[in-house]
């Protein structure tokens, strides 16, 4: 090496470690606001989410009660909006994975699905306040239920057909080489080969809807009283959460926070139990 | 007739299996139709009304029943400004780390822990901030970010304005710390397709780290890493229920960064249910489409972005 | 520098008898070199001297470790967890092992050549550009200079001097791999480790490569790995061959490849092996 500039490389060893040190600082950063957030939540959510949480109605200001109706009217339109979309959305990611190659279907669809998938979920609140909410003149939990599902969609396509893509073509070809015909080839092998990620989109699903808010507004709007009749309007916890946490009332605070902590633990738990479903799935 | 044999039944399921599924795989497309369709038409009142000058004008007004969308247009564009400016340097900073520096045994958990940031209902961000950040906003930063910013040349009137906690700069803070584990992620996973081999003969001339990471991992994944801050984008700019609460809902046109605003998602969540007259929720209908049409776009964009990377990783492979 | 001594075969195994050792400067000393990748032992106990201004190359069945040696040479192991290397390696009676040793420096005195060429993404100039600013506050002029010097020593300047500014990726596969080359020696290593450079490479490319091997090895000391034994041959001044991890002889490659000392080389070369 001739000419070796001892100054310029001093400066280039001291420009490395402050943009390493700074890049590290951007993951304390990030951890930091994780942190303070789930201690907030914890700390303050924990001292009000007693038995009286799950077993009393949403109250008026000013007097005691839970969240009961709210939780009821959550999971009810959870469960229908995954009964609703979950099947959509496997034979629509079957088709990507197993029948789409050439054509202009499999392709555009991939790219749509891709953009509904971020795609701000308000607007599907919109979509379907023009759609159901309007023409039927009234909000409901089926419209709640046909919102969550569209958001259900996008997930379940895409990871059903990222997990049918990674069932070897071998396993496919040997079924076929014992003269399957091609539908029994994909419900026997390629569902069965790749149930667990199926599984882990489902839950991923699910864990997404559960803390929905934006598209509740106009579908299911809320609902103070018990109610499990999908017909009329039905409260739901995030919508709750939203409502009680933006009233001036303390009560209605701490039942907020009692929410959103359950929010957050149904949501976090969930998302775990798919990782460690998806692990086990692949690990076998 | 005779009886159909098993082959012929099973060429029967099949086509029904096959065909079955690319009824629903249509549906994905329709679906995307639909939404464009009816918000167009649910939009028409306000549009025959208004005309382009909706788009342009700046009064919001139930009362008088004038409707325009500049302000909830500059809320929402300014948060999102906001965001990817301090969004993307601290992703790039958190993808460099898991990529580079990491010790093999704290890259799981980082990647979960950044996750578990993606995995928090917006709700929440949108209650913590409202109750805890913003008023700690308002005490610790503000008042410094009046001292010091609100004397700069051309930016400084961003920054005017009583610390209330509440407002567009707040929304955009919360705004970055949502969209950073999605860019984080894409970086990273842009970053590990970078050959070895090429970043080691980078390291093999005897570069350091950083060196590697600006001069080669960068240029090399520009693509990639573009893709992943328009995806960021796409989510800051439809994001309803953390901007909703510490907003403010004002529909006045403020410069200040510290007073209150709106944006579109943050106007539809306040004001759809409570709207009076067909006029008032076209007008918010049509703050929708626009949303979508945006959000449509810079998430397109960042497809055929990241499209355009795979294709080429393909290639080179 | 001191005299250079060829492993002696009964250091390795006594019943062989001692060639006579070589006189030559050595310009890189490996003692006692044991490697590892989490717990597979991959180098075992390797000693040898690498001659200066020569070409050793290195030989043996794929995974024998001739790769992993060459990567401990400018300790490009490093950037991945779990390797471990122990013993010594010194370069110019530096031990390049030394936790204290500066990675970036030496890296530099120790230039490489990948399986693959690697352009980076930037233009042909910038490419060679590149590692001569880290190093080097050079004028405009010198730098145009340098540059071109590089290209000319890596025999393709001719081919690229009116489209310097183009991406390095534009070129063919052959001239990737100069350019790489040409990347190598503009720093002015005193090392140049060559990993596979030909692999990936058509024939007319290789010769070209090879000649050019041939012309760099007056002023550098090349380590190639290789697993194609004639272009060893044709390239080489000592030869080693390795086998699951050991050095099984080394010594002047005209020597190895007509009267091995070693019953496995033999059999190696001859083809009775993998």
């Amino acid at each position: 090496m001739t000419g070796l500039d001892y100054k310029r490389y001093l400066r280039r060893r001291v420009v490395n470690a402050f943009n390493l040190t700074i890049s590290m600082m951007a993951v304390a950063f990030a951890l930091f606001f994780l942190a303070w957030i789930l201690w907030t939540l914890i700390s303050t959510g924990i001292g009000h989410l007693g038995i009286s949480a799950f077993t009393k109605m949403t109250p008026p200001p000013g007097s005691q009660g839970g969240l009961l109706n709210a939780i009821v009217g959550s999971l009810l339109m959870v469960v229908t909006a995954t009964l609703i979309g979950t099947p959509i959305g496997i034979l629509a990611g079957t088709y990507l994975a197993e029948f789409g190659r050439g054509g202009w279907l499999a392709p555009s669809t991939r790219f749509i699905n891709d953009i509904l998938l971020s795609a701000p979920s308000i607007v599907i609140g919109l979509f379907v306040y023009e759609l159901v909410v309007h023409r039927m003149g009234h909000f409901s939990g089926w419209a709640g239920a046909f919102a969550l599902a569209l958001i259900v969609l996008p997930v379940v396509v895409r990871t059903t057909e990222n997990m049918l893509q990674l069932v070897p073509n071998s396993l496919r070809e040997a079924a076929a080489a014992l003269g399957a015909p091609q539908w029994k080839v994909v419900v026997m092998v390629s569902y069965r080969a790749a149930h667990a990620g199926i599984l882990t989109g489902i839950l991923l699903a699910v864990a997404r809807i559960a803390g929905e808010t934006a598209p509740l507004l106009f579908t299911a709007l809320n609902n103070q009283f018990w109610s499990s009749d999908l017909n009329g309007p039905m409260s739901s916890l995030a919508v709750i959460i939203f409502q009680f946490a933006m009233s001036p009332y303390e009560d209605w605070h701490h039942l907020a926070w009692a929410g959103a902590l359950l929010i957050t633990l149904f949501v976090l738990g969930l998302n775990i139990l798919a990782r460690s479903i998806f692990r086990k799935g692949n690990n076998a | 007739m005779s009886q159909p044999t098993p082959r012929n039944s099973h060429a029967l399921l099949d086509t029904l299996f096959h065909n079955t599924t690319r009824l629903f795989a249509f549906l994905v497309l329709a679906l995307l139709m639909g939404i464009m369709v009816t918000l167009t038409v649910a939009s028409l009142p306000a549009l025959k009304s208004f005309g382009f000058h909706f788009f342009v004008s700046d009064e919001w007004n139930p009362v008088t029943q004038q409707f325009g969308a500049v302000v909830p247009i500059f809320g929402t564009v300014a948060t999102s400004v906001i965001a990817m400016l301090i969004g993307v340097p601290v992703s790039f900073g958190i993808a460099l780390f898991i990529t580079e520096l990491c010790p093999a045994w704290l890259k799981r958990p980082l990647g979960i822990a950044i996750e578990l940031l993606a995995g928090i209902p917006s709700i929440i961000y949108g209650m913590w901030g409202l109750f805890v950040f913003a008023p700690w906003f308002a005490d610790h930063l503000e008042p410094w970010i009046n001292d010091h910013m609100s004397t700069l040349p051309l930016v400084g009137h961003f920054f005017e304005g009583p610390p209330m906690g509440i407002g567009m700069l707040t929304a955009g803070f919360i705004l970055a710390i949502m969209v950073i584990p999605f860019i984080a992620s894409v970086m990273r996973d842009v970053f590990e397709v970078v050959p070895p081999m090429l970043k080691e003969s980078a390291y093999g001339l005897g570069s350091t780290t950083w060196e590697v990471v600006w001069n080669v991992v960068l240029p090399y994944t520009k693509v990639g890493v573009v893709g992943g801050i328009m995806l960021g984008l796409g989510r800051a700019l439809g994001e309803t229920m953390a901007v909703t609460f510490v907003i403010g809902n004002a529909h006045e046109l403020s410069m200040s960064l510290l007073m209150p605003g709106n944006t579109i998602s943050s106007a539809l969540a306040n004001e759809f249910t409570e709207a009076v007259g067909d006029l008032y929720t076209s007008s918010l209908i049509t703050l929708g489409m626009l949303l979508f049409v945006i959000t449509f776009i810079v998430l397109a964009l960042a497809k055929l972005l990241l499209i355009k990377l795979a294709s080429r990783e393909g290639k080179q492979s | 520098m001191s005299e250079l001594h060829l492993t002696p075969p009964h250091l390795m195994h006594p019943e062989y008898p001692q060639e006579t050792a070589m006189s030559e400067a050595k310009k890189i000393e490996v003692k006692n070199l044991n490697f590892y990748y989490g717990n597979f032992h991959a180098l075992k106990n390797i000693n040898m001297d690498i001659p200066d201004n020569r070409v050793t190359a290195f030989i043996g069945p794929s995974g024998c470790g001739k790769s992993t040696l060459l990567r401990t040479f400018n300790r490009m192991y490093q950037l991945y967890p779990k390797q471990v290397a122990k013993g010594e390696i010194i370069l110019d009676g530096e031990n390049v092992l030394d936790a204290k040793q500066d990675l970036n420096l030496l890296r530099a005195k120790v230039g490489m050549v990948f399986q693959k060429p690697t352009p980076f993404p930037m233009s042909i100039y910038d490419n060679i550009a590149f590692g001569i600013k880290l190093y080097e506050n050079l004028k405009k002029t010198d730098l145009n200079d340098r540059v071109e010097w590089a290209l000319r020593k890596a025999a393709l300047w001719n081919e690229v001097k009116d489209k310097l500014d183009q991406s390095g990726t534009s070129l063919s596969g052959g001239q990737q791999q100069r350019l790489c080359i040409a990347r190598g020696i503009a720093v002015k290593p005193e090392v140049l480790l060559l990993d596979e450079p030909c692999s990936a490479l058509d024939p007319i490319s290789t010769a070209r490569i090879e000649e050019l091997i041939h012309e760099l090895k007056t002023d550098y000391t090349i380590v190639i790995v290789t697993h194609n034994m004639q272009q060893a041959a044709r390239v080489s001044d000592y030869t080693a061959y390795m086998y699951l991890g050991e050095l099984i002889e080394f010594g002047v490659t005209d020597m190895m490849f007509t009267k091995p000392a070693r019953r496995e080389t033999e059999d190696y070369i001859t083809g009775k092996f993998g």
